[in-house]
């Protein structure tokens, strides 16, 4: 596992410095040492949206090209810029629970929630940016002959994963995101930036486990017999959890007595309700 | 009797505690809102900031060792830098501070320094809370039972923790002398009665005169660190080693959430070990495997001999300490009519047997062990509000918890009035100086059991001067002690040939100042901690949440536009919705509790906001 980590790692480098076939090919590799590697499969995909020409890969679906987003909406007449507009506006949109159905929607019910685009950016005065098809399209212009191809500036470790994190949280994956913002963060605990990021990405994440939660002052139980509970993978974080889900203490008192940060906490009570490990 | 005002009685244990009350003429234990009957003492600010109290403090305590309060009693009315404080912060895992004065224990709780009284009453206050819900009306009037040794402090400070949690505290009755009351309820009887209560964290054994429904401490003794924790412990220790011993070494101690885990099982395995003569332990998933391997499991049978075998020594030094204290009074255990068995821990049939076996007779067991301090509470509850029938009524005297005396040459205490003197009471010594042409004395009022004075509690000092000159030895110095039936001491000393004389009123402190303890009882009891913000406090939370709301409002615009993209958010924005109201409730009503409580709201909808907006800032792919 610890290889395809590695091979993870190394895809999301080549891919941040330009080199997209070579990344690719290493979230290929990744894929092959380990089908059910979600987040290689999640990377591949990205390439593949983001490089149509490349596709079709061994091993993926096809999937149709992203489609360009359409111009925001003006907000709605009344109260713009309030939250109570905002309000009213998803409220209009729709109840965020379906009916019969106790969660919130989220970004896993239907995949990234905001699908990948390739755009071709035109320089400000106007005219088409070649070094953008070049990138997008692998398509290289005819340079004079001697001259030496322009270098880049190497980045460091630290600069590609933020850019990755910034990349993979716009595509909503707040987990890939995080889990590259927690590197930085152990190289520079100091880094504004990423700390920045980490609150976004942790407040986002809370958010969608805890829609997982309903109430949190609901009182969960657990959904199958005591000695099954042998039988499941878990931690020791989430076996000491489970231990406190005895039918008394609702999610809230569960956030207090776990003594985890919120963030971890909320993801193992979702992960053990999305197993039908408890029920609320 | 259901017309009356309610009235209860409380049991503030070290490690428990239970709320009783007289329904119908019936003692009965009031159950706690989650449906137990026992509270445990323990007061905690969980690591996300909520306040804890009873059960669920308990059920974090190893985890956040730092931030939970148990076991406040043994420091209540305690003075600092005395031995007993000394011992508790040898041994306790959370902060003890000196108070303002430099006298009394407070405790760092959470950023916050809080009296332990005030701790003592947050406890009451849940208690009292689980009184208002089982009788549907407010409740007022309670009686505290303390342990008999307690002195004037602490028990002085134990009637402000009440009042800090909104009850008028009728009367501090001793335990002992509370299950001995419940023991004789309805009953006429008359014979020299051992409480042998072995609770949590402390075992006390007291020998009572009971003789026409007056109840009479007459000599106590015990341990203070001797209790059903020290079984618990020697349990988990047993499971310690026997898990390391199966799994290459692990030591559970190094993992605070196995240690946890481990406590609360080894404390259910105990008590499972009163009814049967086996149980299984089994912790599914409780430590960490390593690196790349999965969590381990405890699996582990216990039964009832080896629990016996574990614990025999701490069996064998509660029936030392009870053989003590029957010698130092005198009492032979062939003189003892009755043992009563209070406390959790003598539920345990080891410890009954050892019983049975020192005093040659079955111990009472016809009550629970647990509840009949608080029952015997409630029943004094009834006594004092509603008079009983002619021919019933219940006479408790109130004694002196401790010898009062005064400082003497050489650093030594003389006992003036002894212990377990029924008050009101008088008593007078003859002193004499001893200097040549000495011509005033230092007279320092003191209680406590040391022979040391300095090892005793100060209450006061005074000097009287104006000492006819004289050779030493030769002037007579008459110092009287009286106490009157509310307690108050008043001391005085007098030169017997010229009359001169000085005298000193000696009334319990708590460690708390009036001022300091009208404060606290300016702010209402819910939400004690974050209530005690000052206005400086308030104005720089307010501005913080201020500015946070402004920062929401400037990102509505993107978030608006990041809707149009995905379903994930507008539930988010609802729940938004109603935190902004909230904020805006709370700041009108300058309401420092309700804004703490949601500012981690607050701020995660900004950051859920700030990465809304970023995803409309940031196309994606590039």
């Amino acid at each position: 596992m610890a290889a395809v980590a590695e091979l993870i790692d190394r895809g999301i480098k080549l891919y941040m410095a330009g080199r997209i076939r070579e990344a690719r090919e290493t979230f290929q590799r990744a894929v092959d040492a380990d089908p059910s590697n979600a987040k290689a499969r999640s990377y591949l995909l990205h390439i593949r949206e983001a490089m149509p020409a490349l596709t079709p890969f061994p091993g993926l679906p096809a999937v149709q090209p992203a489609a360009m987003q359409p111009p925001a909406s003006p907000a709605p007449a009344g109260a713009p810029g309030s939250v109570a507009a905002l309000a009213a506006a998803a409220e209009a949109a729709g109840p965020a629970d379906g009916p019969g159905d106790d969660f919130a929607p989220s970004p896993w019910d239907d995949g990234p929630a905001s699908p990948a685009t390739s755009t071709i950016e035109l320089e400000p005065s106007g005219g088409l940016d070649l070094e953008a098809v070049a990138d997008k399209s692998d398509l290289r212009s005819l340079v004079p002959e001697g001259a030496p191809p322009p270098v880049p500036a190497p980045k460091s470790d630290v600069d590609v994963w933020l850019a990755a994190a910034k990349e993979l949280f716009a595509l909503g994956d707040f987990t890939g995101s995080l889990e590259l913002i927690e590197k930085i963060l152990q190289l520079d605990p100091d880094h504004g930036e990423a700390r920045d990021y980490l609150r976004q990405n942790e407040a986002t994440l809370v958010s969608m486990y805890e829609s997982k939660l309903a109430p949190l002052t609901r009182i969960p139980r657990l959904a199958i017999k005591p000695e099954e509970v042998m039988w499941l993978n878990l931690d020791h974080r989430a076996g000491f959890l489970l231990a406190q889900i005895d039918g008394t203490v609702d999610y809230e008192s569960l956030f207090a007595l776990s003594g985890l940060p919120r963030l971890d906490t909320a993801r193992i009570l979702a992960n053990l309700i999305a197993d039908g490990v408890i029920r609320s | 009797m259901s017309d009356l005002e309610p009235v209860i009685g409380i049991d503030l244990g070290t490690t428990n505690s239970v709320v009783a009350t007289v329904r119908d003429g019936v003692p009965r234990v009031i159950p706690n809102r989650s449906g137990q009957l026992l509270t445990p003492s323990i007061v905690a600010v969980a690591k996300n900031g909520k306040k804890l109290v009873g059960t669920l403090a308990k059920r974090q305590a190893i985890t956040n060792a730092e931030n939970t309060v148990f076991a406040a009693k043994r420091l209540i009315g305690r003075r600092w830098g005395s031995k007993e404080v000394e011992d508790a912060r040898r041994v306790l895992p959370y902060t003890l501070v000196a108070g303002p004065e430099g006298h009394d224990v407070r405790v760092a709780l959470a950023g916050r320094t809080l009296s332990v009284s005030e701790l003592s009453a947050t406890v009451l206050a849940e208690l009292k809370a689980d009184a208002e819900a089982w009788f549907g009306r407010p409740v007022r009037k309670a009686v505290v039972t303390v342990p008999a040794y307690f002195n004037d402090g602490q028990r002085q400070a134990t009637k402000d923790a009440g009042k800090i949690a909104g009850l008028e505290v009728l009367r501090i009755i001793n335990e002992p002398t509370s299950a001995a009351l419940a023991y004789g309820f309805g009953k006429q009887i008359e014979k020299k009665v051992v409480v042998f209560d072995l609770g949590g964290g402390t075992f006390d054994v007291s020998i009572l005169d009971i003789g026409k429904s007056v109840y009479d401490v007459v000599a106590v003794g015990g341990d203070t660190y001797l209790g059903g924790e020290d079984f618990d412990r020697r349990v988990m220790d047993w499971l310690t080693f026997a898990f390391a011993k199966e799994n290459g070494g692990v030591d559970l101690r190094q993992d605070k959430m196995a240690l946890q885990r481990l406590k609360d099982a080894a404390e259910k395995a105990k008590c499972e070990l009163s009814n049967g003569g086996a149980t299984s332990i089994h912790l599914p998933f409780l430590v960490s495997g390593g690196e790349g391997k999965g969590a381990l499991h405890l699996d582990k049978q216990l039964t009832r001999e080896k629990l016996e075998e574990l614990t025999k020594d701490l069996v064998d030094r509660c029936i030392a300490v009870a053989e003590k204290t029957l010698k130092d009074a005198g009492v032979r255990p062939a003189q003892v009519g009755e043992v009563i068995l209070v406390g959790g821990m003598t539920r345990m049939p080891r410890v009954q047997k050892a019983v049975k076996d020192f005093f040659g007779k079955e111990p009472h067991r016809g009550v629970h062990p647990e509840e009949v301090v608080a029952l015997g509470a409630a029943i004094q509850a009834q006594a004092l509000t509603a008079p009983a029938p002619k021919g019933e009524e219940v006479l408790l005297l109130d004694v002196t918890p401790q010898n009062l005396g005064i400082m003497v040459v050489g650093g030594y205490f003389q006992t003036v009035i002894p212990k377990s003197t029924t008050v009101p009471t008088s008593q007078t010594h003859l002193f004499t100086t001893v200097q040549e042409s000495q011509t005033s004395v230092r007279i320092a009022v003191l209680q406590g059991e040391s022979e040391r004075a300095v090892e005793n509690e100060l209450l006061g000092e005074f000097i009287l001067d104006g000492i006819r000159p004289a050779r030493r030895g030769e002037v007579s110095i008459e110092v009287t002690f009286e106490i009157s039936a509310d307690g108050i001491v008043g001391v005085s000393a007098r030169d017997v040939d010229t009359g001169q004389q000085q005298s000193i009123t000696v009334t319990a402190t708590s460690g708390l100042t009036e001022d300091e303890l009208k404060r606290i009882l300016d702010e209402q009891l819910d939400d004690l901690l974050e209530k005690k913000a000052s206005a400086g406090e308030w104005e720089e939370r307010r501005d913080r949440v201020l500015a946070i709301v402004a920062e929401i409002e400037a990102l509505v615009p993107a978030v608006h536009a990041a809707l149009e993209r995905t379903k994930f958010g507008k539930d988010a924005v609802q729940k938004a919705e109603g935190v902004l109201a909230r904020v805006q409730a709370a700041i009108d009503a300058r309401d420092a509790a309700a804004l703490a409580r949601e500012e981690e709201q607050l701020d995660r909808t900004l950051q859920l906001f700030k990465g809304l907006a970023a995803q409309t800032r940031q196309p994606a792919g590039k």
